[in-house]
């Protein structure tokens, strides 16, 4: 967002902020916009829209602008600016919470090879019960487009010399474990039908 | 003493290293560790990002079956470690209805807060044949052992220190520094390579700057964020140990039974330096 950009409210306006507490539980009307947060924030400078801006855009109803951004897939959960809101906003769970909205909207995810990873882990998980490294990894680069750009990025190779010295060094294994349990995740997964 | 042991994918997996030296170090305590059998995953950032339901109840199998057990909870891995209790926490307050019975009287520790309590302090203490003089860490704790306070019950969550009094307990020379619950980049390489590297060479920058001979962590990520930035980049600054490894090293009645292999960055020679491992 331009500094001095004028935002209106939409018409999703109140919906959205009742949406947002609701599902959340938080009260973003206790933001004053100390921008604490975003000050604490690691990540915030490859953000679109900062930690307390987010907060700001769920008020004026930005449901589409928020969905579609950068910030909610390059947020690292790590809980700096929750632990540091004066107001106990709960900024982190508001961001995740939108992060999950956005994963079953039709807005393509900004971060798209994040978003392939958790698709793939949640995958291999129901699986087998647990992730196996390099089933992980081979399952990820084998979905559509992401080896061919690792390649031309010249990322691949790395990847590769650094998962050859892993194996070397007795810390990754080719042969998945299983839990037994597996079959019990799957049943849970298909009751929750994506929730 | 007998603990439910939860190990997590990554103790399997990359750092099946710190769980074989969880085992070890609290076998040296006279602590057993059983490990929870047919644990499943906790379900880590992904089952966060993308299903909150499961994020609450993929973790409540594990926590059903340490009840049944009649033990309380072990979590090493602090990604597992906050997952459980924020999955016991939500379903404590109703949001969700686990479909395996639980109760919710299970206690869940992180290994450093249950080896910091004043009983095993003594023990270490008491107990080191070696200890780590002229060793000089810095603790790291990352975030997800210490944040939200709220549910992992941290109090001094801005400046935690029970890897610390482990460390002095074992001997170390313990620095203080103020990066100790910064953010290592967590899985953000999986798709932002760059960003990860940059916040793991930002904390191995100033642990150099503040004068340590290496990074002691209790997480497999951020130990192996810390560690493959190195690798990665070819830039050797510091080991970086799990606290477990050198609790072994200062307890164990020989230090041979543990290598460091398993390191991308070789830690041998610093402890050869300091005389606390001869191969
Ligand atoms: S720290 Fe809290 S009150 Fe301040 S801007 Fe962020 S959310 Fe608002
Ligand atoms: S949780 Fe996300 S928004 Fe909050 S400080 Fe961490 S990276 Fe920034």
């Amino acid at each position: 967002m331009e500094a001095g950009q004028l935002l209106e409210i939409t018409e999703q306006g109140n919906r959205f902020l009742s949406q947002i507490e609701g599902e959340t539980g938080i009260n973003l009307g206790a933001c004053y916009q100390c921008e604490r947060c975003t000050n604490s924030c690691p990540v915030a400078e490859f953000m679109d829209i900062k930690p307390h801006q987010v907060i700001r855009f769920v008020q004026l109803g930005q449901r589409s602008r928020l969905l579609g951004s950068r910030t909610i897939w390059v947020c690292l959960s790590c809980e700096m600016c929750s632990a540091h809101c004066p107001n106990e906003v709960g900024v982190a769970e508001v961001i995740i919470h939108l992060r999950n909205l956005a994963a079953r909207s039709p807005y393509p995810a900004h971060e798209k090879e994040l978003e392939i990873f958790y698709r793939k882990f949640m995958g291999e998980l129901t699986r087998f019960g647990r992730i196996n490294e390099i089933w992980l990894m081979t399952s990820m680069n084998m979905s559509p487009g992401i080896l061919i750009k690792k390649v031309k990025d010249g990322s691949f190779l790395p990847e590769l010399k650094l998962g050859l010295e892993l194996v070397k060094r007795g810390r990754l294994h080719f042969w998945p474990k299983k839990s037994k349990a597996a079959k019990e995740l799957r049943r849970l997964q298909e009751k929750l039908k994506g929730r | 003493m007998e603990l439910a042991y939860y190990p997590g994918c990554s103790l399997e997996g990359t750092a099946n290293d710190y769980g074989r030296s969880v085992v070890e170090a609290f076998g040296l305590l006279g602590i057993k560790l059983r490990e929870i059998p047919d644990w499943t995953c906790c379900g880590s950032t992904a089952a966060h990002s993308l299903s909150e339901a499961m994020t609450i109840l993929l973790p409540s199998k594990n926590i059903s079956i340490a009840e049944e057990m009649g033990l309380d909870l072990l979590a090493p891995c602090p990604m597992c470690y906050n997952r459980l209790v924020y999955s016991l926490d939500r379903i404590k307050r109703g949001l969700e209805d686990s479909p395996w019975p639980l109760t919710g009287q299970v206690s869940i520790y992180d290994p450093t807060r249950f080896l910091s309590q004043q009983e095993f302090l003594r023990r270490i203490r008491e107990g080191v044949k070696r200890p780590l003089k002229d060793l000089r860490v810095v603790c790291y704790y990352g975030c997800q052992m210490v944040r939200p306070p709220k549910l992992t019950g941290f109090k001094e969550f801005q400046n935690p220190t029970t890897m610390d009094k482990i460390l002095e307990a074992l001997g170390a020379t313990v620095l203080d520094w103020s990066y100790k619950t910064i953010c290592c980049g967590a899985s953000i390489k999986m798709g932002r390579k760059e960003i990860g590297l940059s916040l793991s060479f930002k904390l191995l920058m100033k642990a150099v700057e503040f004068g340590a001979d290496a990074i002691v962590v209790s997480c497999p990520l951020c130990q192996f964020n810390l560690d493959s930035a190195q690798f990665e980049t070819g830039k050797n600054l510091l080991p970086v140990f799990y606290f477990t490894e050198l609790m072994i090293l200062a307890l164990a009645d020989s230090a041979v039974s543990i290598n460091f292999k398993s390191h991308l960055v070789d830690p041998s020679p610093l402890l050869i330096e300091k005389r606390l491992y001869n191969l």
